[in-house]
């Protein structure tokens, strides 16, 4: 077991690798962790997540742009890859966890931005039901049922496709009215969420699994309120 | 609406500087609506794969509301389809539905093996836009402007290649990106001649996928601006800059490329704009081309045009492509709110 001063280490190399894009860097302090015995959980959470917030952090003060982000992700999946095995092994379980179907509107072809909110969930221990890019509106609902997922999250990247999400959200509540529904993008604010009767809106893929399981949490407390 | 100048004089003198007795209201770029789709009967997606059709949609909103322009294509598939993506038109779709690009002849840069067309001006569906053009030149060029636009080098990568490979390439294999969109420029001054031939009076060149927040303006300057550059060089005026964006970040680089207006969109802070780039340049846009065309109420509209002229823009220019769901009476309150803030001495 590693001590706690060199676990210290091993989570800032984990952090910096991501947030400062190095994809071999993260590889190996992945490799470091599992060979120096610390907790895979923990340095997937406080190591390569906490570096990929920082990097979120640094696109909002316009340090980062999109080119440095999508290489931060590579660095994350480059440590994730090697970690995600050992936490399975481990049998170890993040507190409140769901699964979420995730896909970009029928009309639009940029994925990056679900790309990223979809690497969050996957760190966080989630199960993801990636539909990809260009998803025709009835396919959300069809996986919705498929998988029986908790949360459906909807991203846009343009003020044209965005227009296609009111219908989605009617749509998946007729089948279903106990699904929460998060919509992210570009285009999308809190205002729009609301008119768009969605139950959440993330401003960007560092805040998209806070928001989510505040979701799941006001889902279980109603379903607990109705027993 | 009976003013002493035509809409396709006030355009032009525009860009020569000519004294106007109202400032234009026109657009780059897309400007159709539901109601032009209503008045022939057609469906969205067949509005891009016919000339009659795209000819007769992009003078509509001119015949309906007194728009100062018309302009085509409407998608920003023309130049990636002629170089070899396909594109998805949504034939079965009853909504509005873009045409996208389905499949790129390449994910990532290393491998585009980038083929031009000998005879560009038969390739993919430019002869259609072309023809549609020359429809437009001959039913109402002599009313109104005939505008025509291309997607900027790197916007048009992107729709050649997967954009998140493309975007990791711009900051690992600056060379190698460099190099494609030089190429790729000299491809978009061959095809602006040939929609200035077909009858294009001005062009506006939209690099939406390169703005500040996407690109930092460090890599804007050092890879997007050059290519740019060499583009204006090679085409005549009028030709406009369009960025999408909170642009302010980039605006005075966005003047170095040699355009002769640059057209923002909402999230540009027009007034700082022109105190950086004085009051000769020729700024257009900023009016919001969703939020409040679309969705605002008449009110909302008419206010948008007041303080875009009083930020000092000069031509009322939507910001983006009108949304074709836009309602009619802001569509009226656009043209008479034109008339009424935009009178000069």
């Amino acid at each position: 077991m590693a001590t706690e001063e060199r676990t210290k280490e091993i989570l800032k190399g984990l952090h910096e690798a991501v947030a400062q894009f190095e994809e071999e860097e993260a590889a190996k302090w992945s490799k470091i962790a599992l060979e120096e015995g610390v907790d895979p959980f923990i340095a997937t959470m406080e190591g390569l997540a906490e570096g990929m917030m920082e990097a979120g952090d640094k696109y909002n003060k316009k340090e980062y742009f999109v080119p440095e982000l999508l290489m931060c992700a590579d660095a994350l999946y480059a440590g994730l890859d090697l970690l995600k095995p050992a936490i399975e092994a481990s049998g170890r379980k993040s507190e409140v966890k769901g699964s979420i179907v995730l896909g970009v509107v029928e009309g639009d072809v940029h994925d990056i931005g679900k790309n990223l909110v979809k690497l969050m969930f996957e760190v966080a221990g989630w199960t993801v039901y990636d539909l990809g890019k260009d998803v025709p509106l009835d396919k959300f609902v069809e996986e919705q049922i498929r998988t029986e997922s908790n949360v459906v999250g909807i991203s846009a990247l343009m003020t044209t496709s965005m227009l296609n999400m009111p219908e989605v959200i009617k749509r998946l509540r007729a089948k279903n009215p106990k699904v929460r529904i998060m919509i992210g993008g570009a285009p999308v604010n809190p205002e729009v969420a609301e008119k768009y009767g969605a139950d959440g809106y993330a401003k960007d893929a560092g805040t998209a699994v806070d928001e989510a399981i505040k979701l799941l949490k006001m889902l279980k407390e109603e379903e607990l309120s109705k027993k | 609406m009976a003013t002493s100048q035509n809409s396709r004089e006030r355009v032009l003198k525009l860009f020569r500087r000519e004294p106007l007795d109202y400032i234009p209201l026109f657009s780059g770029y897309g400007n159709i609506t539901v109601h032009g789709l209503e008045k022939y009967g057609w469906k969205f997606p067949e509005i891009h794969t016919d000339a009659r059709k795209m000819a007769d949609m992009a003078a509509s909103t001119f015949r309906l509301f007194g728009f100062e322009s018309a302009v085509v294509p409407f998608d920003m598939g023309v130049e990636a389809e002629a170089l070899g993506s396909k594109v998805n038109y949504y034939t079965h779709a009853t909504d509005i539905l873009y045409p996208t690009i389905s499949q790129h002849p390449a994910e990532k840069v290393e491998d585009l093996n980038l083929q031009v067309p000998s005879d560009l001006a038969r390739a993919g569906r430019i002869p259609l836009v072309t023809e549609a053009l020359r429809i437009l030149k001959q039913e109402v060029g002599d009313q109104i402007a005939i505008g025509s636009w291309v997607l900027g080098p790197y916007t048009l990568a992107g729709q050649l290649l997967d954009l998140s490979q493309l975007a990791k390439a711009a900051f690992k294999k600056k060379d190698l990106v460099g190099k494609l969109l030089d190429q790729l420029a000299g491809v978009l001054i061959q095809l602006i001649k040939i929609y200035r031939e077909a009858g294009a009076d001005y062009i506006t060149v939209r690099e939406m996928g390169a703005g500040p927040d996407i690109l930092s303006p460090r890599m804007f300057e050092s890879l997007i601006r050059p290519p740019l550059r060499r583009v204006f060089d090679g085409i005549e005026s009028p030709k406009v800059l369009h960025i999408c964006g909170d642009t302010n970040a980039i605006i005075d680089q966005m003047a170095l490329c040699g355009a002769d207006a640059l057209s923002v969109e909402k999230k540009n802070n027009v007034t700082e704009t022109r105190k950086k780039l004085g009051p000769e340049a020729l700024i257009f846009g900023e009016l919001d081309a969703y939020g409040v065309l679309s969705q605002g109420k008449p009110g909302d509209v008419d206010q948008a045009v007041k303080e875009a002229v009083e930020r000092g823009v000069n031509a009322i220019w939507p910001g983006c492509d009108i949304w074709p769901m836009v309602p009619k009476e802001n569509m009226e309150t656009l043209m008479a709110a034109a008339r009424k803030y935009g009178k000069l001495n």
